[in-house]
Order: C-alpha cells, then structure tokens, then sequence
C-alpha cells in the first residue's frame, strides 16, 4: 500500500465526517425546500460509514504489536489504536446524539443542515485531537471543536438565555484555548520544535518554565474537559441550551479533552516530565471536591447532571496518573480505566440528559423542585432518570460505580493513595446527591398530573432509554469495553 | 450448573421485575401486584430453606462434612486484578440467608398493610432482597460492594417515602452513613487487592502478608465501615432514626436484616483478611462491647416510643456481637452467627409488632399505652415471646446463642464478659418492664377498643414464631454447619 493510500485510509473516518457535513450544507444551499430529517440521515450515515472506517483500521491493527497503523509528518500525526478508540467513542456519542437531538433541531428546520454539519465536523475534530502530537494542528482542532460544539448551543437556543450560555461558553472556551496556546508557545521556545514528545529533553534546561507551560496547558484543557476551574459552562449550557443538544455538546467536550488530556500528558510528556504528574494530581483534587460539593446544593436538575458530569470528568484523571507499572507489577492499567471511565462518562451524559430532554418535552420545568414526585406523574421517566443519575454519580451496581472502582485502584497502585481516598470521599458525596434527587423523584407527589413522553420522537425515546438501559449493560459486560480499551491504551503506555 | 445462590439472589429481582410491568390501579391489581411479590421472596425463601440449609444440614447428621455451594464465573480480567461473579454460601452464610428470606417474606406479607405505591414499594423491597443476599452470598470483593451498594438507594426511598414524620431526617441519617460506610468498604477492597498482590479481588484468596500500616489502615477502616452498618455504639444514630421513622415493614427488615450484614462483613473481610490487627486491638473491640451493651441497654430505658426502645435493644445485641467478634474463639463466633439469626428475627418481630400496637393505639409514646393484654392478648404474647428471645430464655433461639456467645468469650476477655452479661440484666429489665407499660396495668380509657391481632398479623409473624423455636428448640442440628463456616475464620486467626 502507497502512502498517499495508507494516509487517507488512516483518515477516512475524519474525512468522511467532514464531507458528508459539506454535503449536508451543499443540500440545503441547493435544495432548501428539503425535509429537515435528510440532513440527519445523512449525519447518521456519515458517522456509520465512519465508525465502519475504524472498524477497517483495527482489522488493520491486528498483529501490530505497537498498535500505530500509520504515524506521518515526523510523528505529528499518529493513527493508532487510542485514537481510533476515541474516533468510535466519538462517532457512538455523535450517532445517539443525531437520533436523541430531533425535538430541538424541528424548531429550526431551516438550519438544521449547520446543526448536522457541525455535529460532524466536532466529531472529526474529536477524532483529530486523538491523533495529534504536533502542537500547531493540535491546537487548531482543539480550537475547531470549541467553535462547534459553541455553534451547537447557539444554533438550537430556545431563548436568549441559550445564546448569552453559547457565548460565556465561547468565553471560557477561549479563555482555556488561549492558555493551551501560551503554554504551547512556551514549550516551543523551550523545545524549539512543536513535537510534544521532545520536551522530556528540555526539562532539565529551563524547568521553571516548562513546568510553567504545563501548568498552562493543563488549565486549558480544563476547559475542554468541563472541570474546575473552568468548567462554569458545563452548568449554563445544560440548563439554557436544550437538554438533546446540551448532552452532546457536554459529551463530545468531555471525550475531547479527554483524549487531549491524555495525548499532552502520558503520550507528549511521558514519565520523563514529572511537573505534570503532580499538576494533574492537584487538578484532580480540587476538581473532585468543588464539583461534589456543588452536587450537593444545585437546585437545578441540568446543574445536579453537570456537576455529576464534571465530578466524574475529574475522576477520570486518576486514571491518566497511573499510567505507568504500579505496585502490582503488571503493566499500567491506569489509561484503560481512563478510557473505559471515558466510555461510561460518555454514555451515561448522553443517558441523563436525553432523558431531561424527554421531561422538558412534555414541560417539567428545570427545578428539582419541579420533578418532586416525578414517579407518580410518568414512572418511566423517573425510572430512566434514577437509572441516568446513578450511573454518573456512580452508585452499583451501575456501570459508573465500576468505572469509579476501576480508577481509584489504579490511582492508589500508581502510589497515589491520598488521591484515591480524596476520590472514594468525592464519590460520598455523590452519591448522597444521587441518592437524595432519586428520593425525591420518588416522593410524594405535588399537584402535577400525569404526563406521557408522547411529545418526544420515538427514535429518540428508544434511544435516550437504550443509553440508560446501558449503564447497567455495561456493569455486567464491562469485559469487552475493557478488552477494547485496553488495545486503544496500548500506545500510550 | 449449580445455580442454588444465583437463584436465591436473582429470583426476587425476576419478580420485580414481573410486578414492574403490572398495573396498580384498583386494590385488585394492588394484590396482584403483592401476590408476584410474595411469590419472588418466597421461592428465595424456598430454595435456601429446602435446597440450601436442609441439604448441608442432613450432610452433617450423615457423617458428612458440609460443603460451601459455589459458582464462579470470569467477570472482567483485563485489568489490574481480575474480579469473578463469585459466590459461595457456607456454614456462615446459609443460616444468615434463611434469616433474610425469611424477614423479606414476613415483610412482603406485611405490604398488604401499604395501600399507596404498592408496585414501587414490593419492587424496592424484592431489590434490597437481592442486594442482601448477594452481599451474603459474594465471594469476590467488587461482588461485595457492588451488592452492598445496591442497597443504599431502594432502603433510603423506602425509608423517606413510606416512612412516618421525620422519615425525611432519618433517611438522610441513613444515607450519610451508609454512603460513609460504603466508601470505606471500597477503600478497604482497593486496599487488599493491592496490597494482596494476587491480581485478583477473590474473596477466597490464599492472603499474602500485608505490610503493617495498610493492615492497620485496613482492619480499622473496614472495622468503622461495619461498625456503622452494624450500629454499634458510637454510630448507632442513624439506626434509631431510621428504626423509628421508617414505615414498619421497611424497619423490620431493617432491624432483621441489615445490621446483621454489618456483623458478617467484620467477620468475613475484617477479621479474615486482617487477622493480626484483629487480634492485637481485640482488647479494644471487646472494650467498645461493653461500652455499647450498657448505652445500648440503659438508653432504651430512657425511651418513650416504643420502635427507639427495640432501636436500642439492637444496639445492646449487636454490642454482644461484637463481644464474641473480639473474642475471636471458635464457640463464640458460631454463637455470634446464632446470636445473629436469633436477633434477626425477634427484632424483627419486636418492629413488626410495635408498628401493629402504633397503628391500633395510634400512639408511639410508651407512656400513653397501657392494659393492651385486656384487648389484645395475642398481640402482647407476641410481644412477650419476642422478648423472652431476646433475653435468652431456653428453647428459644437466643438462648444457646447468649450462651455460646458468653463461654466462648470468657476465657478470653473474662472481665469484659462479665460486664456484657450484666447489660443483659438491663436488657431483661427494659424489655420487662415496657411490657408492663404496654400491656399490662389499668386499661387506659382511649385505648379500650383496640383489636387484637389480625389474620394479616399472623401471617406476618407466625413464619418468625417457627423459626425463633426450630432455631432453639434444634441448634445442634445448625451448630455444626456453622462451625464449618467459622473454622475459615479460626482457621486464619491461628494462622493455619
């Protein structure tokens, strides 16, 4: 196989995301009359046909020890197993997402091409993030993916609360961009060449300001990842922007800057740079702590689910600490908690707010308040939504809860048991969060009356229910999502 | 396939999920809903009373030796450690299971008495079913707490929604101290895994040697985690709130059920897997027995309701427990696994039985009852035989566990003993002498038209009756199967 044929087969799922999003909007430029739904079809193809590309690359991967299929422009590039981890991550959120999001996009039918659009283009910009170790263009994706996912909220706004969310989200995007940017910049000074993995040989040379830098990458990513300190977005996109979009747009970030996260620290600085270690253990800390603690006093259920997503986003770095041989002595199983817990992060966001959606449909207002006794008025909903609620707060048997499990065992055998006991007091507090909105839905009722989901689409409902329904598939069949990410941490050890 | 424990385990949550589908509308379809209910907790009951517990302990009388019913299958591997759906019941495990289906069934029946949400509250109660026969069942240590977990959510809805006033506060109590509990339990696995070094979270395991400060830290924390869910003094609160507040049925399992899984995890995971801190702060646990067998007695003398009194009762039982867990000898320990069985179901009668004088006095006060035998003598000899279990009279089920308990503990904490057997005076004084308030003395002129027991009354505490005297009228016949159970503990206390 050539290498122009290797390196477009390596990037087939992004380029097929990207031209399908061209063709939605060549469509709807061409023919405007068209049914909005043929922009999703074509959205849902797309991501199909790019999810069935990176089944062509593992068939590839079979036998490659390393699990690199294809690395070009001096290693600035690598497709290899995490990265098409995180492209069937991604292309999996983006597929629920397209079938979930049908009740905001009908209230814009003229832009629904742009909100398909730039659904996939996110995506690829997800997939890119993963396979990117050159600072410039991992930069640009980064960037890439904030404009979409901000696009996103501002295209389905519902009023002007949803554009001024779309816009402090810009601002805090910005703001964690811009620190990525500085800090990069400083490491090319340092380094003198925008290959992450060379700065491990600059340490020792200007350590201040390497640690510096680092210190400004991590804070950047923050952003993307939606935990402390910038992560006031998560709870303004999840309460002004429509639950069926804010899910996604909360998701991609998280499994963005996951895959970010994880791309700078264990594969560009290794165990070489150790300012990183302790940064990320210190982020960690205050992340896990502020988001539990907030869980405990939001009197919004979008905030409760994005404090929840946050907590759990910051419990996910546990795993990237442990990236190395622990006490155990067996290889480091740290990122394949870290990519199994991206997973289930993943599914279970898309699971609590597909489910807000569904209730905000038939015209439960926001409060918790509001879905006191929620049981008695729609048991389904409450069902689904208790089911949603402990997955990310991670209560078992639920698929969170193992998650959670997973990660605090291989922070604690990477020698970080502090972190670990920090984590197990984190979770306390979720799941006393979770277990008391779960009381309350199943309270005594207030004056509601009974609703049906009869207002959302069925395609929907049947998947909002089945990403619930996989919070407790994933506890009993966690193996194979392990096997699968265990393959795709396999470069990064 | 052995499939005994997983049916035990799944076959309550089967039938939950049948009633799950099955509407409530009318107070037919409400006893239909009960009816599915019952039938799920009574197979479980079934299975471990005629497959279970009746196999192993014909096994005995024949000259055999007893065996643990195992099943295991890979549950994940690719990991740091592999983790199993493992489960075994052994001599421990199989009398504890015939105490939980059986106070599950009792509670089942007792749901004839709910008439809102019937659907949701059977679901909730055949789903704590499972989480507490899976706990008693796991051997594997994610097993355990992915079981133990499960078991936060339904109790705290169950306490909060269908309990009294206050049952909002309680649940919150409960919920705090069970997620601390719970938490502790998961560090105390990441622990052992870890520093096991087998790669593995079997419960089973062949231990290695841990370093001393994650022993330490190790025995301590799952020391606090079960001392919680026991509710042993000083963290017994939340057991006397929830006790108190939750609807009866609801405390019944709670008082029957939960505390005792608090005493089996200190056994199992505290005093088998950290043998040497066990024993080196033996002194110290024996010393909390004694502490909580006196707060536990005398502070249900200072109780005007009548579920705080049994509340406290509970706390004194447990702290006997505890005496034999310091004790660490083998006749003390099987006598703790009868203590448990014999506190399980009489306080599950004593709350049951509270709850039916609560509901005909329609008062909680202690103080505004009185001469209820005049009304209800058949109520009052329920209580009466509660009490005289509890206080450890002879063919009842406490007795050979008092007795078991306080020789195998002498020999080796004789002061603390002796200590612990005095609480017990209180405790027969207390339990005396509330029934003497309750029904004995003048009729009070309100409560002149209360009803004796109901058919539904019978049914609910009749199963307890039965076991209450099989386990004290045949303890030999149990007596061995247990010791089989505990010679692992011994076993490893000795350093066999």
């Amino acid at each position: 196989m050539s290498f122009s044929h290797a390196l477009i087969l390596g990037l087939l799922p992004e380029l097929m995301l990207a031209g399908a999003a061209a063709l939605s909007v060549i469509v709807a430029v061409a023919r405007p009359g068209l049914r909005p739904d043929i922009h999703r079809w074509i959205a849902c193809i797309a991501i199909v046909g790019s999810l069935a590309a990176c089944g062509l690359i593992l068939l590839g991967l079979r036998g490659v020890r390393s699990g690199v299929a294809i690395t070009v422009w001096n290693g600035g590039l690598s497709v290899d197993s995490f990265s098409v981890f995180i492209a069937i991550l991604a292309g999996v959120t983006a597929l629920t997402s397209c079938l979930i999001s049908d009740t905001p996009v009908r209230r814009i039918p003229a832009r629904s091409s742009a909100f398909y659009g730039l659904v996939l283009v996110a995506t690829a910009a997800v997939d890119a993030i993963a396979a990117e170790r050159d600072m410039v263009t991992f930069f640009i994706t980064l960037a890439l993916l904030l404009v979409c996912l901000v696009g996103i909220g501002a295209l389905v706004k519902t009023d002007p609360r949803g554009a001024v969310s779309s816009f402090e989200h810009l601002i805090e995007g910005m703001i964690g961009t811009a620190c990525v940017l500085y800090g990069l910049v400083l490491l090319y000074g340092v380094t003198g060449s925008t290959d992450l993995s060379v700065v491990v040989g600059s340490v020792h040379r200007a350590p201040g300001v390497v640690a510096l830098s680092i210190a400004l990458v991590l804070l950047g990513l923050c952003a993307t990842l939606g935990v402390f300190p910038l992560r006031q977005w998560v709870g303004r996109i999840g309460t002004n922007v429509p639950a069926g979009a804010a899910g996604f747009i909360i998701a991609m970030s998280v499994i963005g800057g996951g895959a970010a996260i994880a791309r700078v620290t264990v594969s560009g600085f290794g165990a070489g740079v150790r300012p990183w270690m302790w940064l990320v253990s210190i982020i960690a800390t205050i992340a896990l702590a502020h988001a539990s603690l907030s869980a405990l006093r939001e009197s919004l259920v979008s905030r409760l689910l994005g404090q929840l997503v946050s907590a759990q986003a910051a419990m996910l770095l546990l795993g990237l600490l442990a990236f190395s041989t622990g006490s155990l002595d067996v290889p480091a199983y740290g990122m394949t908690a870290f990519l199994a817990g991206l997973g289930i992060t993943a599914v279970a966001t898309l699971a609590a707010y597909g489910v807000l959606a569904m209730i905000q449909g038939a015209g439960i207002e926001d409060g918790i308040s509001d879905v006191r006794g929620l049981a008695h008025r729609s048991a389904p909903a409450a069902l689904m939504l208790s089911v949603a609620v402990a997955t990310l707060a991670g209560i078992p048997p639920l698929a969170g809860f193992l998650s959670r499990l997973l990660l605090v065992t291989s922070a604690a055998d990477a020698g970080y048991g502090w972190l670990a006991i920090v984590a197990s007091a984190a979770t306390l507090l979720t799941i006393i969060a979770a277990a008391r909105f779960i009381g309350l839905l199943y309270a005594e009722g207030g004056d509601g009356v009974p609703f049906t989901l009869g207002a959302t689409p069925p395609v929907s409902r049947v998947v909002a229910g089945a990403a619930c329904f996989a919070g407790l598939v994933l506890a009993v069949l966690i193996q194979p999502l392990l096997a699968v990410a265990t393959a795709g941490a396999g470069p990064l050890r | 396939m052995n499939v005994i424990l997983s049916s035990i385990i799944w076959t309550p949550l089967l039938f939950a999920v049948i009633a799950l589908f099955l509407p409530e509308r009318d107070e037919e379809q409400r006893g239909r809903v009960r009816t599915v209910a019952l039938a799920g907790a009574g197979l479980s009951f079934f299975v471990t009373a005629f497959f279970a517990i009746l196999g192993q302990i014909g096994l005995g009388q024949g000259g055999g030796l007893s065996s643990a019913y195992q099943e295991s299958h890979a549950w994940f591997w690719t990991f740091l450690f592999h983790a199993y759906y493992d489960l075994t019941a052994d001599g421990m495990t199989l009398p504890l299971l015939v105490v939980t289906t059986t106070v599950f069934g009792c509670a089942i029946f007792h749901s004839w008495k709910i008439h809102e949400r019937v659907r949701l509250y059977v679901i909730l109660i055949l789903l704590l079913e499972t989480a507490v026969n899976g706990v008693l069942c796991s051997a594997d240590f994610v097993l355990f707490v992915a079981f133990w977990g499960l078991m936060l959510v339904p109790m705290y809805v169950l306490i909060r929604v269908w309990g009294g006033p206050g049952a909002r506060r309680a649940a919150a109590w409960f919920a705090g101290f069970q997620a601390l509990a719970f938490v502790m339990i998961v560090a105390t696995v990441a622990i052992i895994i870890i520093e096991a070094g087998n790669q593995s979270s079997d419960m089973v395991q062949d231990l290695k040697t841990f370093s001393v400060p994650a022993e330490t830290i190790g025995f301590w924390m799952s020391f606090a985690a079960f001392a919680i869910a026991m509710a042993i003094f000083p963290v017994h609160t939340w057991m006397v709130e929830a006790q108190s507040k939750a609807s009866p049925g609801v405390a019944a399992i709670l008082s029957g059920t939960m505390l005792l899984l608090g005493a089996y995890g200190m056994m199992r995971v505290s005093l088998v897997v950290f043998p040497v801190p066990a024993h080196y702060y033996s002194f110290a646990i024996t010393g909390l027995a004694v502490v909580g067998a006196f707060w536990g007695s005398i502070g249900a003398l200072r109780q005007d309701e009548l579920r705080r009194f049994v509340a406290y009762m509970n706390v004194a039982q447990m702290s006997m427990v505890l005496l034999a867990i310091g004790a660490e000898t083998s006749v003390a320990l099987v006598g703790a696994i009868l203590l448990l069985a014999a506190q399980g179901f009489a306080s599950a009668m004593l709350t049951l039985i509270s709850g039916a004088v609560e509901e005909r006095t329609r008062t909680t006060s202690i103080r505004a009852m009185g001469g209820l035998v005049a009304q209800a003598p058949r109520l009052a000899g329920f209580w009466l035989f509660a009490a005289l279990s509890v206080i450890g009279i002879p063919a009842l089920a406490g007795f050979t566990a008092d007795f078991m308990v306080f020789t195998g503990s002498f020999p080796e904490h004789r002061i603390a003993t002796l200590l612990v057997m005095a609480s017990v005076i209180i405790t027969t004084g207390g339990l005396l002498w509330v029934a003497n308030r309750v029904f004995f003395g003048p009729v009070r002129e309100h409560l002149a038209r209360v009803r004796d027991v109901t058919l539904l009354d019978l049914t609910v505490l009749i199963p307890l009756v039965g076991a209450v005297l099989l386990f004290g009228i045949r303890p030999g016949a149990i007596i061995p199967v247990i010791s089989n159970g505990v010679l692992e503990i011994t076993t490893r206390i000795t350093g066999g």
